[in-house]
C-alpha cells in the first residue's frame, strides 16, 4: 500500500478529514497503524542478535580448544589448560550455597503464604524482592566485612558459599510463597475443612501441588548462582588446588573469566577464561529452560485444578 | 482452561488470570502463637537486608568524612576520598542506558502484546527472559571482547568525524587505537542488562489491560495503535513507571560487565568516549588495593552503603507501584 504512505496528511486534526475527506484520513491512520506494527517486531532483533551472537561467538572460542582432557585435567590451571580443579570447586560451591539457601528460603516462603496477615506478607515479600534487587557487589561487601574480617574467616570457601546463599535465598523464599499463594483457595478449604491441620495440609496437599514450581526456583537460584561473579571475587582467593577444608581459598568459574578476559588472545588464561564462559552458559541456559518447562508445566496444573 | 470470578464461580472461555499472592489465603489466622512462629523464617530475607545495611554501616566505623565525601577530589594516597567522581560516572551509564532500555523496551513489548501472533510471541519472548538469565561476566567478556573493538575502531572514530559539532562529541585526543572502552560500550552494555526487566515489566502491564476496555476501543473505530497510545498506556503507567524504576536499579548496580569495559580511570570524562569509573565497578576493583588501610576501606564501605541507599529507594519505590510482577516467576527479576 504505497500509494497511501506518498500522500500523508501534514496535520492530523479533525479539519483534514473535512478537507481531505474522511478517507485519506482513515487510510492514513491504517497505514500507520499497519506499519508500526511492520516496525516495532524489529526492535527484538536487540534482544535476539546479541544473545546469539554472545551464545555462538563464545562457543566459537571455546569449543575448538575444549576436550575431554581439559575439563577432568587437575593440573595447575595457571599454567596449563585445565580446567577440572575450578569445575569440581564451582560444583562444590553450588551445592552447599544451594542448600543453604533452600534452608534459609522455603520454609520462610510457605510461611508467609500460609500463615501471615497480608499487610506483613506484603512487607517481607518487598524485602525479598529487595534482596533480589541488590547489587551483587553490595553482598560481596557484605560478605567481605562479615565472613571474612568480622568472623575472621579470611578469603575462604565457606566466606564465599555464605554470601553466594544469602544472594540466592531471596529467589527460593519468592517461588516457595508464589507457589503456595497460587493454589486454589478451594483446595485449601477442601483440606482444612475435612479436618487437616495446617501442617497437614501444607505437608500432604500443598506440597505436592507445590513442588514443582518451588523446584523451579531452587532451579532459578542456581542459575543466577552458578553465574554471579562479584560476591565469590570479593571473598574468595584463587586456589590451584581443590580445597580440602571449609577455611581454604577456593577458584570459581567466574572468577576464570574476570582474571582471563584481558589476557593476550592466545594465552592459557584467556583461552580458560573462555571455556569458563562456554561452561557457565551451557548450565546457565540448560537450567533456564528446565525452569520454564516446569514453569509452564505447573500452570497447567494449576489450570486442571479449577476444572 | 477457567479462571474464577470474584464469587468463585468457574468460567471456561477466558484464560486463567497471573497468580496473585493472595489468592490462596482464605482463613486469615488469629492464632498469634502460630503467626509469631511462622514469622522466624519469613523475616529471614529482612534480616538479610537489615543484616547487610547493619555491617555496612558498622564497617564504616563511623569515620567522619563530613560533605568532603561527595567532594570532587578523589586522592587515596594523601586521604582524601571524594567520590563525586564515581556517583558522576554511575549516572552517567546508568542514565542513558534507562532511556534507550525503555524506549526499546517500551517498542518490544507493545509489539508482543499488541501486533505479533500468539505463536510467533511464544517464540520471541523467551529470548528476552534468556537476557535476564545470561551472567554479567558473560556480557563483559562479550562486549570487551566483540563490541569494544567495534566501538573504537568504527562507531567512534565516525562519531568524532561526522558528529562533532554536538557538545562532548568533539575530541582531539581520541585515536582509533583506542580499545573502545569507555562509555558508549557502558550505556551499550548496560542497555542490555536492563532490556529484560523494563520489557518483562511493561509486557506484564500492558498484558493487564482489560480486554473489555481494548475492545471498546477498537469498536469506536480506533486502529490498535491509537487504542495502545491514548487508552493502554494511560492504564499501564503504574507499570511503565516500576518498570523505569526497577531498570534504573538494575543498570546503577550491575557490576562485573561495567567493571569490564569502563576503562577504570578515575576521572571525570571529557567527551562521550571518555573512559571513567562507576560506583559499583570503582568498589568492585579497588576492595585489594584497600586492604589494610582502615580509612580507605571505611570510604568503601560508606560508598556501599551510598549505593544501598539509591538502590533500595529505587527498587521499594518500582516494586510498591505495583502489585505482583509475573516476570520474577521465570527469569528472576
Amino acid at each position: 500500500m504505497a500509494t497511501v504512505l506518498s500522500t500523508p496528511p501534514r496535520r492530523l486534526d479533525p479539519e483534514d478529514d473535512l478537507r481531505r475527506g474522511a478517507t485519506a484520513r482513515l487510510k492514513w491512520r491504517t497505514g500507520f497503524d499497519r506499519w508500526v506494527g511492520y516496525l516495532l517486531p524489529l526492535l527484538f532483533l536487540i534482544a535476539i542478535v546479541p544473545i546469539l551472537d554472545m551464545i555462538f561467538y563464545i562457543a566459537w572460542q571455546a569449543v575448538p580448544t575444549m576436550s575431554w582432557t581439559v575439563v577432568t585435567s587437575q593440573a595447575d590451571y595457571q599454567a596449563y589448560d585445565a580446567l577440572g580443579v575450578p569445575i569440581i570447586t564451582s560444583f562444590y560451591f553450588i551445592s552447599l550455597a544451594t542448600i543453604l539457601s533452600v534452608a534459609l528460603g522455603i520454609f520462610g516462603g510457605i510461611a508467609t503464604a500460609e500463615f501471615l496477615p497480608e499487610w506483613v506478607a506484603g512487607w517481607i515479600r518487598t524485602s525479598a524482592n529487595l534482596l533480589a534487587g541488590m547489587p551483587s557487589v553490595i553482598v560481596g561487601y557484605f560478605g567481605y566485612f562479615a565472613f571474612v574480617l568480622y568472623f575472621g574467616w579470611g578469603l575462604s570457601f565457606i566466606a564465599g558459599v555464605f554470601t553466594l546463599a544469602f544472594f540466592m535465598t531471596p529467589y527460593v523464599f519468592r517461588t516457595a510463597d508464589l507457589a503456595f499463594s497460587s493454589i486454589p483457595r478451594h483446595i485449601r478449604e477442601a483440606a482444612l475443612g475435612s479436618g487437616a491441620k495446617p501442617a497437614q495440609y501444607i505437608v500432604r496437599v500443598g506440597t505436592p501441588i507445590a513442588f514443582p514450581q518451588i523446584l523451579t526456583g531452587v532451579f532459578l537460584a542456581m542459575a543466577i548462582g552458578v553465574g554471579e561473579t562479584a560476591p565469590i571475587v570479593l571473598t574468595v582467593t584463587t586456589n590451584v588446588l581443590v580445597p580440602t577444608g571449609i577455611f581454604q581459598p577456593a577458584t570459581y568459574l567466574t572468577g576464570l573469566i574476570w582474571t582471563g578476559y584481558a589476557q593476550n588472545p592466545g594465552s592459557t588464561p584467556y583461552i580458560i577464561a573462555f571455556q569458563a564462559a562456554f561452561i557457565i552458559i551451557l548450565v546457565v541456559v540448560a537450567l533456564n529452560i528446565v525452569v520454564r518447562v516446569i514453569a509452564a508445566r505447573f500452570r497447567k496444573r494449576l489450570e486442571g485444578l479449577y476444572q | 482452561m477457567g479462571s474464577v470470578s470474584p464469587d468463585g464461580a468457574v468460567s471456561a472461555s477466558q484464560p486463567l488470570p497471573p497468580p496473585t499472592p493472595s489468592e490462596g489465603r482464605v482463613v486469615r489466622t488469629t492464632n498469634y502463637v502460630q503467626t509469631a512462629i511462622a514469622l522466624v523464617p519469613a523475616l529471614v530475607p529482612a534480616a538479610i537486608v537489615v543484616g547487610i545495611a547493619v555491617t555496612l554501616v558498622l564497617s564504616t566505623g563511623f569515620h567522619n568524612f563530613g560533605w568532603g565525601f561527595f567532594g570532587p577530589i578523589f586522592n587515596s594516597n594523601a586521604n582524601q576520598f571524594g567520590m563525586l567522581v564515581f556517583i558522576v560516572g554511575s549516572f552517567l551509564t546508568a542514565v542513558p542506558a534507562l532511556v534507550l532500555s525503555m524506549g526499546i523496551g517500551l517498542g518490544i513489548a507493545i509489539a508482543s502484546t499488541t501486533y505479533l501472533p500468539r505463536w510467533l510471541t511464544q517464540f520471541l519472548d523467551p529470548f528476552v527472559d534468556l537476557l535476564a538469565g545470561i551472567p554479567s561476566v558473560v556480557y563483559g567478556i562479550w562486549a570487551f571482547v566483540v563490541i569494544a573493538p567495534i566501538f573504537g575502531l568504527l562507531i567512534n572514530p565516525w562519531a568524532v568525524m561526522h558528529l562533532s559539532f554536538l557538545p562532548g562529541f568533539a575530541s582531539n585526543r581520541y585515536s582509533p587505537t583506542t580499545a573502545g572502552t569507555g562509555l558508549p560500550i557502558s550505556i551499550f552494555v548496560l542497555t542490555l542488562m536492563a532490556l529484560p526487566i523494563t520489557t518483562l515489566l511493561i509486557r506484564d502491564a500492558l498484558r493487564s489491560i482489560p480486554k473489555d476496555l481494548w475492545e471498546s476501543g477498537l469498536a469506536l473505530g480506533a486502529t490498535r495503535w491509537e487504542v495502545m497510545r491514548r487508552v493502554g498506556l494511560r492504564h499501564s503507567s503504574r507499570g511503565i513507571v516500576s518498570a523505569a524504576f526497577l531498570g534504573f536499579g538494575r543498570a546503577i548496580g550491575e557490576t562485573v560487565a561495567v567493571a569490564m569495559v569502563i576503562g577504570s580511570v578515575t576521572k571525570y570524562p571529557t567527551n562521550v568516549y571518555d573512559v571513567t569509573w562507576t560506583m559499583s565497578s570503582f568498589m568492585f576493583q579497588i576492595l585489594d588495593a584497600a586492604f589494610g588501610n582502615s580509612l580507605y576501606l571505611s570510604a568503601l564501605a560508606e560508598l556501599a552503603l551510598v549505593l544501598l541507599v539509591i538502590t533500595l529507594t529505587v527498587n521499594i519505590v518500582g516494586r510498591r507501584l505495583v502489585s505482583h510482577i509475573y516476570a520474577e516467576e521465570v527469569a528472576g527479576i
